[in-house]
């Protein structure tokens, strides 16, 4: 071609569109990562759309893209409420498209539909790789590794201060039907949006720098199920509270996947309030083993009283009976000796015809106690004589 | 009480003031101990179930005075 008849670049961009046109007329789907997300008063929305090489992460193609205020308005609310996430930079996004080109604003998409289970399952790949690096490096589990305390009272609340949800906690806990009495501090964060990580990460070290004053930590937050909790699924927020000397219970009410944050923490509820009721059940359930003891221990001891009482009435009861048979055996021994000493009594032996012969009131055992002359008395079993000594022989 | 007691030691005494109560090799004469003991130590839980301490608010002021 000549240079002698240029064409207008209105012209030659012209030449374009219409290539474009007749050559790519249907919509095509195409994934890409948002890299720009805008939107305007009236309700369009420009995004860029990037595609990064895996290994490398340069970027290998850009495009812009509009999405309508008409479309805008639907795919939003869609995408949040499919996703939990708020339609922004970062995503992996599956779009259906349709390639324009405009002489002036040149190359771009227009998007007119979006699958989020191709978001969802980009997520849950990002999850699922956080969660083997924490368990790879040992600390997924250590929280719930923690013992839960016995009596759950001085209850350190994350939230924000403002939020409905930690109004709920408070209320539930406080009238409680037992009258447990909780001590709750609360160290305000941030509970969506940017922000949430770098709060809830402050709060823990603030509680941590005088953490024997805490039983437990309550990371709570009200609000439905379309928020996006995509600020609870970080590395760095998991890993604190992972490894946070005191256990963590999250109430961060949403009924979707688990978020990182409830993976890593000790217990895991759905609302503020169920988190309440935890605390108020760990307490009854200790009030209720301590009136158990209390009942138990002075009925074991008027038990034990009873039985000694028993023991008792039944040593009285055996006693006068042993005593009566330790009489009549003392008689009997006093019976026999009696019999065995009547046997040996003088008299039986004078009755066999021995005498006794006595001097001056004694016993004479031996001639040479007596000389001639002496008197003496000779006693027999009817009676006694008087002689004198005539002569005497040993 | 002669000891500090925490809770869950106060429990486990008063377990174990349990077990010597229903043995009946324990003296007679240490029920009345016994008794007096666990009497304390349900007092103590007790409190500590249903009153609260302190500690906490002071902290919070501290923290809020910061």
């Amino acid at each position: 071609m000549s240079n002698e008849n240029p064409l207008s670049l209105s012209a030659l961009n012209g030449l374009v569109r219409v290539a474009i046109e007749e050559q790519m007329p249907l919509r095509y789907w195409v994934t890409g990562e948002l890299s720009e997300v805008r939107t305007t008063s009236v309700g369009h929305c420009y995004i860029e759309l990037i595609e990064r090489d895996e290994a490398t992460g340069e970027m290998r193609a850009k495009a812009r893209g509009t999405i309508w205020s008409r479309v805008y308005s639907l795919l939003r609310p869609y995408f949040l409420q499919q996703t939990g996430r708020e339609f922004t930079v970062g995503l992996k996004v599956l779009l259906q498209v349709t390639v324009n080109f405009h002489e002036l604003y040149g190359f771009s998409l227009d998007v007119c539909d979006i699958e989020p289970a191709y978001t969802l399952g980009d997520m849950a790949r990002q999850r699922m790789l956080i969660v083997q690096r924490l368990t790879d490096e040992g600390v997924i589990d250590l929280n719930k590794e923690l013992p839960f305390p016995l009596l759950p009272k001085r209850v350190a609340v994350i939230s924000s201060a403002t939020a409905a949800g930690y109004g709920d906690f408070c209320d539930q806990l406080n009238s409680n039907l037992y009258g447990f009495k909780f001590d709750v501090g609360l160290f305000a964060s941030p509970m969506q949006g940017a922000k949430v990580e770098e709060g809830i990460i402050s709060a823990l070290n603030a509680i941590a720098s005088d953490v024997n004053a805490w039983d437990v930590v309550v990371i709570i937050r009200g609000g439905g199920a379309t928020s996006d909790l995509s600020c609870f699924d970080t590395y760095d927020l998991a890993n604190n509270c992972a490894q946070f000397p005191l256990p963590i219970i999250t109430g961060i009410g949403h009924q979707r996947d688990d978020t990182l944050l409830d993976i890593v923490a000790h217990t895991r509820v759905k609302t503020p309030t169920a988190a309440a009721e935890l605390l108020i059940h760990a307490m009854l359930q200790q009030a209720e083993q301590l009136a158990a003891l209390q009942r138990a221990i002075p009925e074991a001891v008027t038990q034990r009283i009873a039985n000694e009482q028993r023991r008792l009435d039944n040593i009285l009861q055996r006693l006068p009976m042993n005593v009566a048979m330790l009489l009549q055996q003392q008689h009997h021994k006093i019976d026999m000796l009696e019999q065995k000493m009547h046997s040996f009594s003088p008299e039986r032996i004078l009755a066999r015809g021995y005498t006794l012969t006595l001097c001056d009131g004694r016993i004479v055992g031996s001639a040479a106690q007596l000389k001639p002359g002496d008197r003496v008395v000779t006693r027999f079993a009817d009676g006694e004589v008087e002689s004198e000594i005539v002569k005497s022989e040993n | 009480m002669e000891q500090e007691y925490t809770y869950a030691t106060a429990v486990a005494r008063l377990e174990e003031i349990l077990q010597l109560v229903q043995n009946a090799n324990e003296d007679i004469d240490r029920l009345y101990k016994l008794l007096k003991e666990a009497d304390e130590l349900i007092k103590f839980c007790r409190a500590r179930l249903y009153e609260v301490d302190g500690e906490v608010k002071s902290i919070l002021d501290s923290l809020g005075a910061e």
